[in-house]
């Protein structure tokens, strides 16, 4: 089997799971792009998303064959829920690990070392609640494996298409919002210079509030579509996590479009990469690309600033 | 009496805070009933309790706030805290604090169960090392490492390579003494550090941060897949322990006793922790003091800031490295030993302490180690029994909590304090580190 | 100002305390009534952490044991469980055994439940001279790295893989076999066996590793590039579930087989049923469905832990249990029990508990499982099987 036999199903896979990476990347993104933080705990508001999402469409799965309009309701209440309880995840982080160091005018570090305390808080709590072992949906919410159409002989299936549909609507959405609304000029003021926007008036603690919210719904959604590919579980978000940040750390950390660009792109240099080394390899390809692109190019893909993406 | 505003969003926040405490400590859920942890934990008698107790932290908090605008700068506790201050500041009073805290480290071990003892050891002082060690890449020079533990790995697999014929499938030409293997293995990871920041140390902030993390993941890997010259995922078994044969003078540390192994390590932490105070206070010190103010500036003035930053950063790892052959002498590791969440931990330990004080540092991991091991018995006093499976949740809410109150850290240096302090005024930053986004083009 | 921040600090904490002591105070234990003598079991394991459910899984057998035989209040003595939590990691298991070895009313103890804690915690059993029967460290070196005082009532990784590989070569007839582990001590050490016996059977083996992920996608694709026979997986039942879903929904023919890590119910859940549908999985332990004996440990199990149902090791961790108990007496001390276990004979639900001289169990059987309309089946031994 060679190489140029698999490229079109390399590529599907990894634009696949490269867009949900997109998606989770982008909270990262926006948060960096308002406070220059890495919210560590991002993670977990992904893994709060994606139980809230799998916990509705299990309670609402109808007992015989699901129909198309059933089908197609559970999954938008899926991400609908999911979305939700991203949000409030990342609406109590903000409130607990980190509006109370802004107070204080906390060293960036601590705000590093809260984000981790509140990761392991609430991945734990997570495991206390729902269990330890994962969750998934019983029954597919639609048939996952039908083939819609091929690309080269790549077989995309029904759940590819969805995913990366859905994936591809929340990033066209996020930038329509932080490119065209009164929120998305906001969060590029705050983003370019927090003191001077607050001269002109921008309310900053709720600019700050809103993009922690904003990144927790996206995150949230990300969760579910994640969880009704594979499954959830209280540790999930780790992994995910670090690609995700490592794709927006790869686009240029604080832009939009950098974050979407290093999800696909490390999607699927990972996919390429294990096809040649072995999956047990994957994070050492992942990390060596990103070494070499930040030694050409060392603020990522398109640079960063927020400000400057739109 | 009406409460403002601001007093009701408060007692808000205090009663919410007891519910939160009221389900962490109730009953667990499963998957199958996700909600029936949370409705065990409120629907409850028992959430009266976390209920008054919220009031009752609201209450206290307001009573103090009472009397701290009443009090202003005269009131007894600030008399109480210049009172400590002078007497700390007295010449002769800090040497004299040290001894009597090394004394206590010397002596409270005797009195402790083996099991204690070990943890002592282990978890303690072999992370009060690293700790100390990375406290001068991110304390003293500001760049943040994610990838730390990797030197450790480093260094316990040299450990193996060089002492043991049969811990891994390859093993040295010669076999050394587990002593000589501590200088091998401190230029090994060395120049590991220096050839990981050679090309690196010019990304700043958090790019720096990624890549480091990419390192260290690294360094797991190889570890787990190279199966014949690590043993991959089995681990290395076999690696002798500690001994010395100095003439007639001849010793073995048991493996199986910790205390030997601790009194050793005390006496290492000691002398590292005399030497990185001169660090401090040398030309590198202050090189990297300034690098870690203000790069830029320090570049502008004739600071090499590149060679400065190798520096730190192989003074980092070779710590590290050299924690790795303490512990490899001690104790069967395998690749899952050097994971991220390690690195992490030792980062946690270095900020929990506080950043660039090597007290503080030390501090960070009697107090967040000793935590974790104390949480395994019930809670003295109480008797509540943390469940084994919810000692992570304690663990990062001690986090939050101190990083809430004391964002410099237990016992932060003094320049950091100042740096704060400063920032609480408004008057510039507190950061020692500085962000990707500062940098201009 | 940081003082008096200090101040409210342990003010709040006080409260907290006096709080908690307010509603934890009918939770303390209360000491053995009867008079009897009171011996403490101890158990190791991974109790918080990734895989703290399979640590839960041991500790509620053990426990479901311990319970059980103070119920039935027939014995000279009662029972204690003393869990020492080991994170699954080597570095704390040398703490969580010595933990158990200071507290002087354990008399023994079952775990530590993974190989690489088990190398670092029985140095200390050994030093003690305290028994350690593991329900599920199957690194095959472990008997022979001179522990005292180890057994194990898991058959090792050497002869499961060993029955796994000649079903899969004689009994399935495979030609070719993509063999991948999940890079664990357990995983490499079962696929390691699988592919040498395999070998000799003359079958073409393609080895492969990738540790615990949720992503199987891009694996599927490769598996099924390169067109084996039959996949077997050496890993655990979360993993194996996603793997196979990933791998039928890239429409994968081939025979799918895992080993005793996936033998579990959850596994079919995970994978979802259809997909679950005819995939093997081997295990070195009996038929836990059918045998009467089984019927009454579930309903025990679920009896004493809150309706939870047995995982992956809680059958083992019961029997390891029980036999212990079979061997104490009423003067008992840590020497006489690893000494009295040495010839041990007792009827467990997975096996006749029984040991050679290593350590190691007598009962050598794999029994072959396969789900059939969404439950395991078992299809027999591999010795009745492969002839």
């Amino acid at each position: 089997m060679a190489f140029a036999d698999q490229f079109w199903q390399l590529t599907v896979t990894g634009l696949v799971i490269g867009s949900v990476y997109a998606v989770i990347a982008l909270g990262y993104t926006l948060v960096y792009g308002v406070l220059q933080l890495i919210n560590f705990a991002h993670s977990e508001v992904f893994m709060f998303g994606a139980f809230g999402g799998v916990f509705a469409t299990r309670a609402l799965l109808p007992s015989g064959n699901i129909s198309a309009t059933e089908s197609i309701g559970l999954v938008l209440l899926g991400l609908g829920i999911g979305a939700l309880c991203g949000g409030l995840a990342a609406f109590a982080l903000e409130r607990t690990a980190y509006r109370p160091l802004r107070r204080r005018g906390a060293p960036r570090l601590a705000y590093l070392i809260s984000a981790i305390g509140a990761s392991l808080f609430a991945s734990n709590l997570a495991g206390k609640e729902f269990g330890r072992d994962s969750v998934n949906i019983p029954k597919d919410l639609f048939d996952y494996n039908t083939q819609v159409f091929s690309v080269f002989g790549a077989r995309v299936s029904k759940q590819d298409l969805v995913v990366f549909v859905v994936a591809l609507a929340l990033l066209l959405l996020l930038d329509r919002l932080v490119s065209g609304t009164r929120l998305g000029q906001g969060i590029r003021s705050v983003a370019q210079d927090s003191d001077t926007a607050s001269l002109m008036g921008v309310n900053v603690e709720r600019i700050i509030v809103m993009t922690f919210v904003l990144g927790g719904l996206l995150a949230g959604a990300g969760g579910f579509l994640y969880a009704m590919k594979f499954n959830a579980s209280f540790t999930m978000g780790f992994i995910p996590g670090v690609k995700a940040f490592t794709a927006a750390v790869l686009g240029g950390i604080g832009n939009v479009r950098g974050a979407v660009l290093g999800g696909i792109v490390l999607g699927l240099v990972e996919n390429y990469g294990q096809f040649f080394l072995g999956a047990q390899n994957l994070d050492v390809v992942a990390f060596l690309v990103l070494v070499l692109i930040l030694l050409v190019r060392p603020s990522g893909l398109l640079g960063e600033r927020l400000g400057r993406a739109a | 009496m009406r409460l403002s505003v601001l007093e009701t969003k408060r007692l808000a926040a205090c009663l919410g805070l007891g519910l939160l405490l009221a389900v962490i400590t109730g009953p667990s859920g499963s998957q199958d009933h996700p909600s029936s942890g949370i409705r065990g934990s409120l629907l409850d008698v028992r959430v009266v309790d976390f209920l008054l107790f919220g009031l009752v932290v609201w209450a206290l908090a307001f009573g103090l706030r009472r009397a701290r605008q009443t009090e202003a700068v005269s009131g007894p506790t600030a008399q109480l805290r210049q009172t400590v201050r002078t007497a700390l500041d007295r010449r002769g009073a800090r040497p004299t604090s040290y001894l009597a805290m090394l004394l206590v480290a010397i002596l409270v071990p005797l009195a402790l169960a083996p099991a204690a003892q070990l943890s002592l050891f282990l978890d303690i002082g072999i992370y009060a090392l690293l700790a100390l060690g990375l406290n001068v890449v991110v304390g003293y020079a500001g760049l943040l490492d994610l990838g730390y533990i990797a030197f450790y790995a480093i260094g316990a697999y040299v450990t193996a390579y060089f002492t043991s014929a049969s811990a891994l499938p390859i093993h040295a030409p010669f076999l050394l003494n587990p002593f000589f293997v501590f200088p091998v293995a401190v230029a090994v990871a060395a120049l590991a550090g220096i050839i990981l920041g050679g090309p690196t140390l010019r990304l700043r902030g958090d790019y720096l941060a990624i890549v480091t993390l990419g390192f260290g993941e690294i360094v797991q890997i190889l570890a787990r897949n190279s199966d014949g010259v690590t043993n991959g995922s089995r681990g290395a078994f076999g690696v002798p322990g500690l001994s010395m044969h100095l003439g007639p003078l001849e010793y073995v540390f048991p493996r199986t006793k910790a205390l030997p192994y601790y009194y050793l390590l005390l006496t290492i932490l000691v002398l590292v922790m005399i030497a990185f105070s001169q660090l401090e206070r040398s030309r590198v010190g202050r090189a990297l003091a300034a690098i870690r103010e203000d790069e830029v500036a320090a570049e502008a003035s004739g600071v090499p800031t590149l060679r400065y930053k190798l520096v730190a950063f192989a003074i980092g790892a070779s710590t590290s490295g050299f924690a790795g052959v303490l512990f490899a002498t001690k104790q069967f590791f395998n690749p899952e030993t050097f994971s991220l969440q390690a690195s992490i931990l030792v980062l946690t330990i270095v900020i929990f302490g506080g950043m660039g004080s090597l007290f503080g540092v030390v501090l960070g991991a009697v107090v967040l180690q000793g935590l974790a091991y104390v949480l395994r018995d019930p809670i003295p006093f109480i008797g509540f029994q943390v469940a084994d499976a919810d000692r992570f949740i304690y663990f990062g809410a001690v986090i939050i909590i101190m990083m809430v109150f004391r964002p410099q850290g237990l016992v932060p240096s003094r320049r950091r304090s100042r740096e704060i302090k400063l920032s609480e005024q408004g008057l510039g930053h507190a950061d020692a580190i500085t962000g990707a986004s500062e940098v201009k083009p | 100002m940081h003082l008096r921040r200090s101040v409210s600090t342990v003010a709040v904490l006080v409260a907290g305390a006096l709080s908690l002591a307010a509603c934890g105070g009918g939770s303390s234990s209360s000491g053995s009534s009867s008079g009897k003598k009171e011996f403490t079991i101890g158990f190791q394991g991974p109790l918080s952490g990734d895989n703290a459910q399979l640590g839960i899984n041991g500790q509620l057998g053990v426990k479901t044991a311990i319970d059980e035989a103070n119920k039935k209040g027939n014995l000279p003595f009662t029972l204690k469980l003393k869990s020492s939590d080991d994170i699954g990691k080597p570095e704390q298991g040398a703490t969580a055994a010595q933990r158990l070895v200071d507290d002087s009313s354990v008399i023994a103890m079952v775990g530590p439940m993974f190989s690489g804690a088990t190398k670092a915690a029985e140095p200390t059993f050994s030093d003690a001279s305290m028994l350690s029967v593991s329900p599920s460290a199957t690194n095959p070196t472990l008997t022979s790295l001179g522990f005292k005082t180890f057994y194990r009532v898991i058959a090792t990784d050497a002869i499961q893989g060993a029955g796994a590989a000649d079903y899969l070569a004689k009994g399935l007839k495979a030609k070719t076999v993509y063999s991948l582990d999940d890079k664990s001590e357990y995983g490499t050490g079962l696929s390691g066996a699988i592919e040498s016996q395999l070998k000799t059977d003359g079958v073409a083996v393609t080895h492969d590793g990738i540790p615990p992920t949720k992503d199987y996608t891009a694996q599927a694709d490769k598996i099924i590039a390169a067109k084996p026979d039959a996949l077997y997986y050496s890993g655990y039942y979360a993993e194996f579930g996603l793997l196979v879903k990933a791998l039928k929904g890239k429409g994968f023919k081939g025979i799918i087989a895992s080993g005793d890590g996936s033998n579990d119910d959850k596994f079919t859940a995970a994978a979802g049923a259809a997909n679950a549908e005819g995939v093997y999985l081997t295990c070195p332990c009996g038929d836990a469905n059918t045998d009467p004996k089984a019927a009454a440990f579930l309903k025990a199990y679920q009896d004493n832990n809150a309706g939870a149902k047995p995982g992956t090791y809680s059958p083992e961790s019961y029997d390891a249990t029980n036999a212990i108990i079979s061997v104490l007496k009423a003067d008992s001390t840590r020497a006489s029990v690893a000494a009295a276990f040495k010839t041990v004979d007792y009827p467990g639900i997975t096996k006749q508990v029984k040991f050679t001289s290593n350590g190691e169990t007598e009962d050598k059987g794999v029994f072959i499982y396969q789900v059939k309309s969404g439950k395991r089946v078992v299809l027999g031994s591999t010795t009745d099987l492969v002839k």
